[in-house]
């Protein structure tokens, strides 16, 4: 299946927004696990998803067409 | 959630002392307010490692930023019997001295206005998807942490 990632901050740095087809995906615990492995700069640090505009705190389950965003510590303010 | 129209709190560059003044004197009008609490966020020229920040570059999500946006003001307009409620925030470049935020809340007496503007600019600190890159004199810059 197809899904969007978007990234900002500091993460949009080495990972640019994109297109992703991902077949042996199916939640976003398999897509962090993918992501850390292909950008092991990930793996340090700590980021959030949010899932179609909606923060997440768990594992979520990932559906065609859906868009997360790769985010690191908010700070706005 | 309401029906209520998601507002923009994002404007492009520096909040003008101007256009706060301006946000003042527009509440003349409204004769029942009795007091107003105003926060401003101004970047502040740090000292990291020997080298100083000169400016902080804002980026957001603002899709996501302005529905939790729209989200925290509902939740403060059912806590707080407030009259009004501005939030603007700075994208872009912000140079050090300048404002990058402005929370404004007034209600008929002191304490709502007080305690709904603290309450407001540590949520959007804490739940807002804007991020804060740090730029210094010599154009190396780092990536801000909120505290």
């Amino acid at each position: 299946m197809e899904i969007e990632i978007i990234t900002f901050g500091e993460i949009a740095g080495f990972l640019k927004a994109q297109q992703l087809t991902v077949n042996d995906i199916e939640d976003t615990d398999g897509l962090k696990a993918y992501l850390e492995q292909s950008f092991p700069t990930l793996a340090n640090m700590k980021y959030k998803l949010a899932v179609n505009k909606s923060l997440i705190q768990d594992n979520t389950q990932l559906k065609r067409n859906d868009s997360v965003a790769i985010m690191p510590p908010f700070s706005g303010g | 959630m309401s029906e209520k129209k998601i507002k923009n709190i994002f404007i492009d560059g520096p909040l003008q002392p101007g256009f706060i003044a301006d946000s003042i004197a527009k509440h003349g009008a409204k004769t029942n307010i009795g007091g107003h609490s105003i926060f401003m966020g101004q970047v502040r020229r740090d000292e990291i490692d020997g080298k100083l920040v000169s400016a902080i570059e804002y980026t957001a999500f603002e899709e996501m930023a302005l529905e939790k946006m729209h989200e925290i003001r509902e939740a403060i307009f059912a806590k707080y019997p407030l009259s009004c409620m501005h939030i603007h925030h700075s994208l872009g470049t912000i140079k050090a001295g300048e404002i990058c935020l402005f929370v404004f809340t007034s209600s008929a007496h002191r304490k709502p206005a007080i305690d709904a503007c603290t309450e407001i600019v540590e949520r959007l600190k804490a739940e807002l998807p804007i991020w804060g890159k740090e730029i210094f004199e010599d154009s190396t810059y780092q990536w801000k942490e909120n505290k």
